[in-house]
Order: C-alpha cells, then sequence, then structure tokens
C-alpha cells in the first residue's frame, strides 16, 4: 500500500517500522498523536511531495517516482542523501564495527579468525568512507552550484567553465554499489563461521548488516534513479540557456 | 543468490504490466521491479544504472534496437526476454535469450517465466551443484592469494573466459562476490592460511 498525506503518522510505522531511520532523517521522532502525514510535515516544514517520495520510495523498491519528481529542488535531495551519509558513517557502521570488536572476542571465536573479521570489516569501512568522501566533496558540490546557477544566473565565468566542464554522467558511470562486502559478510556469518558462545550478540549483528544493505541499496538507488535524473534535466536546461558562456572547452 | 532478483521491464501496456508481476509472484522467488512505459532511448544506460537479473522487454518501446546490452566484464549478464507477438520478425526475435509469445496460453506462459528463473538462480547452468569442484577449489585459492583471472589462467592452461566462468560459479555456489570476501572464506575453510595472504 502506497504512503499518502491523510495517513496517520503512527499508521506509517505500523506499516512499516524500517522508516523509522528515514523519518530521523527529516527531524522527525516519535510521538505523533493522532497527526497525519501532511500535518507532521507541515509542523516540521517538510515539503510534502518530496516526504512522501522518499518514504514510498523506502518502502515499495518497486515505486518508480520518476514521473513526479520535477517538483522539488535538487538541493533538499542532496540534503537528506548527506544525513543519510552521516547516519551510514557516525551511527551505523561504529555500532556494527563494536558488536563486531565485541563479538570476536567471546569464547568459542578462534584466535586465527577475530582479525580476519575484524579486518574485513574495516575494509569494508574504508571503502564506504571513501564513497561517500568522493560524493560529497564531488557530486554533491557541483549539484549545488548547478542549481544556484540555474536560480540566479549572475556568477563568474569560472562558474560556467566548471559547470561545462562536468557531467553527472561521469558520475553515473563510476558510480559503484557499495553493498557487495556487505552481502559477502552476511553469508560468511550465516554459513562458514563456526558457531560462537554470543549466538545473541551475533543474529544482532547479522540484523543490523540486513537493516544497513536495504537501507544502502535503497539510498543507491536515490542516487542512481532520482538524483541522477534530475540533474540531466538541469544540465539540458543549463547547456540550452548558457551556451554561449562556455569557454569551448 | 539468496537475494531478491531485480527485474526491469519496460513495456507500454498497463495489463500486461500487472499480468507479468501476476506471474511472477506466483513463481514465489522474491523480486523487485522497475517499470518503463515510455520509449526508451538509451537502453544500455538504462541496463546500466538498473543492473538488473531479468530484463523483460518490448522491442517496440526501444529506439533503434541493435544490440540488447552485454557486459562481459559484469559477473552477472542479463537474461532477456522478450515481449512478443508470434508474428515478430526473426532477426528481432534472435536477439533475446526467451521469448514470451503475448498470446499464449497461462500454462505456456508459467512453464516459460519458471525456466527462466530457474535459469536466473542457476547462472545460466541447468545442475543444481552447491559444492565446489576440485577445479574450482584450485582457482579460489589462487584469487584469494591475489592472482588476476589472467594470471589463474596462465597458472592453470586455461582461458581466461574458462576462469571467468568459473569465478561466477564460485560466486553463485558461496554467495560471496568480492575477492577479500573469497579470502577470508578460502581462510575459514583452511584452503590456505593466514600467513599466505597479505593485508588481510
Ligand atoms: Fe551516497
Ligand atoms: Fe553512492
Amino acid at each position: 500500500m502506497r504512503i499518502n498525506k491523510d495517513l496517520k503518522m503512527a499508521e506509517v510505522i505500523h506499516m512499516n517500522h524500517h522508516l523509522l531511520p528515514v523519518l530521523n532523517r527529516f527531524d522527525i521522532y516519535l510521538g505523533f498523536g493522532e497527526r497525519t502525514v501532511e500535518v507532521v510535515c507541515k509542523d516540521h516544514k517538510i515539503n510534502l511531495n518530496f516526504f512522501l517520495e522518499i518514504v514510498n520510495t523506502f518502502h515499495d523498491p518497486t515505486y518508480f517516482p520518476l514521473r513526479h519528481l520535477q517538483s522539488f529542488k535538487a538541493s533538499m535531495l542532496i540534503e537528506y542523501l548527506r544525513k543519510t551519509h552521516s547516519y551510514y558513517l557516525d551511527v551505523k557502521i561504529p555500532e556494527i564495527g563494536q558488536y563486531i570488536s565485541e563479538i570476536v572476542q567471546c569464547s568459542g571465536f578462534e584466535e586465527n579468525h577475530r582479525n580476519l573479521v575484524k579486518n574485513f570489516f574495516d575494509q569494508y569501512r574504508r571503502e564506504l568512507t571513501n564513497h561517500i568522501n568522493k560524493e560529497e566533496q564531488g557530486v554533491y558540490p557541483y549539484v549545488l552550484r548547478l542549481e544556484k546557477v540555474l536560480d540566479s544566473p549572475r556568477s563568474s565565468q569560472e562558474t560556467f567553465d566548471d559547470l561545462h566542464k562536468y557531467s553527472i554522467n561521469e558520475y553515473e558511470e563510476d558510480h559503484d554499489d557499495v553493498e557487495s562486502k556487505l552481502f559477502d559478510l552476511k553469508n560468511i556469518l550465516i554459513k562458514y563461521l563456526p558457531p560462537v558462545s554470543n549466538y545473541k550478540l551475533l543474529n544482532l549483528i547479522l540484523h543490523e548488516i540486513f537493516e544497513l544493505e536495504s537501507d544502502l541499496n535503497n539510498h543507491g538507488h536515490i542516487e542512481d534513479l532520482i538524483l541522477v535524473p534530475i540533474v540531466e534535466n538541469m544540465e539540458k536546461e543549463f547547456h540550452s540557456r548558457f551556451a554561449n558562456h562556455g569557454s569551448n572547452v | 543468490m539468496s537475494n531478491r532478483i531485480c527485474i526491469l521491464l519496460i513495456e507500454p501496456s498497463f495489463l500486461i504490466r500487472e499480468g507479468l508481476k501476476t506471474l511472477l509472484s506466483s513463481q514465489g522467488q522474491p523480486y523487485r521491479i522497475e517499470e518503463f512505459d515510455a520509449p526508451v532511448d538509451d537502453l544500455d544506460k538504462l541496463v546500466n544504472r538498473i543492473n538488473p537479473d531479468l530484463v523483460l522487454l518490448n522491442p517496440k518501446l526501444v529506439i533503434r534496437l541493435i544490440n540488447l546490452p552485454r557486459r562481459n566484464e559484469n559477473i552477472f549478464e542479463p537474461y532477456y526476454i522478450g515481449l512478443i507477438e508470434s508474428d515478430a520478425p526473426t532477426h528481432i526475435k534472435g536477439k533475446f535469450d526467451q521469448i514470451l509469445n503475448l498470446d499464449a496460453e497461462k500454462s505456456e506462459l508459467n512453464k516459460i517465466m519458471e525456466k527462466s528463473l530457474r535459469l536466473i538462480h542457476n547462472g545460466n547452468s541447468e545442475t543444481e551443484n552447491t559444492s565446489l569442484s576440485e577445479r574450482e577449489i584450485s582457482i579460489l585459492k589462487l584469487v584469494a592469494l591475489g592472482n588476476t583471472n589472467n594470471e589463474i589462467a596462465d597458472k592453470l592452461f586455461i582461458s581466461a573466459h574458462t576462469v571467468m566462468t568459473h569465478r561466477k560459479n564460485i560466486t553463485r555456489k558461496l554467495g560471496i562476490k568480492t575477492v577479500s570476501g573469497l579470502t577470508v572464506y578460502a581462510i575459514l575453510n583452511q584452503l590456505i592460511k593466514l600467513e599466505e595472504v597479505q593485508g588481510v
């Protein structure tokens, strides 16, 4: 079922509690009372359509929002994506990392395997951090600059030159998925690691990895299928409006 | 893979799309789907973006259909099903791995869908063997020790293409995609020793 503006926010969470961290990224926290989605969004000064697109994409992976996207700004999306990044790097990854350092110390965990699992996760952490840094330092600032120029074209020649030099297709082409290692880690824990004494903690780790994996999936989905098309449209507009502001590169 | 498969559906008719989803759901294989009902001008790009396991495609919606995007460097190729009427020209039909005739009967449609999903599941091989063969184990060891496909091909006197096929099968059987994941597997199963690998 699709989430719409007239549903109560409490019902939304009953429908899919995995949406909680998504709501948190909008600075929405529990304690909704009887308020509807529309009212909660209004209270928090959140663009209702944008909110609905994001939660529906998360709730139903078959939901393809492309057609309704023109109504909100790329900067909104970037803000959301950045918050998601910091949720991964500042909350989830340290949390799972902490659990992993605990689990490798528990009895039943073979001495030889301790560093193996820990290092695998550390490698993953580095990979994800690099991926995110690259986006936050490269493509996101580019999109924000592009939006700014389209909103108020009084910019320096340098800005125009820079914008002419880059295209979102470059991002799209080398945007790799960051879930592969997580996928592997899941199977290592499920299938190949010998049983350990603290099985509850191991269950918890696995659960966290599943959650993170599907959140990352959704995040990549938003980047590839929402951000890229929006920016493609912005680039079209940019090139048709400012064709002669370029430096012929 | 125990994972959900990813399906790309390109078909103008709403009823046919809904019908196909019903057909898919009745197979009991979890999936996620991206749907398009309008002409696609760059199929390559779309396939690269979505990275589907299965593409259900009505060729009418592709402008200039020359070749279907195949990605050799990728471990998992998409499997293409053409959504076509029975009188479509053979050169169009020939591009697809499978044709789904839109006026076929239910049992026929079910059979084709079931077969296609099974092929995707088993990485295009009919065998359902899940333990690694001797050859796969020797290749896995070399991968875990950091050899590239070409180095492995040289060492075992086989083609790089054959190495690739083995690697696909290893990944499918174990559910492990990355080199470092395979290394962890190899150490856990004492195929190689921790001291033999660097940087693990
Ligand atoms: Fe990202
Ligand atoms: Fe990304």
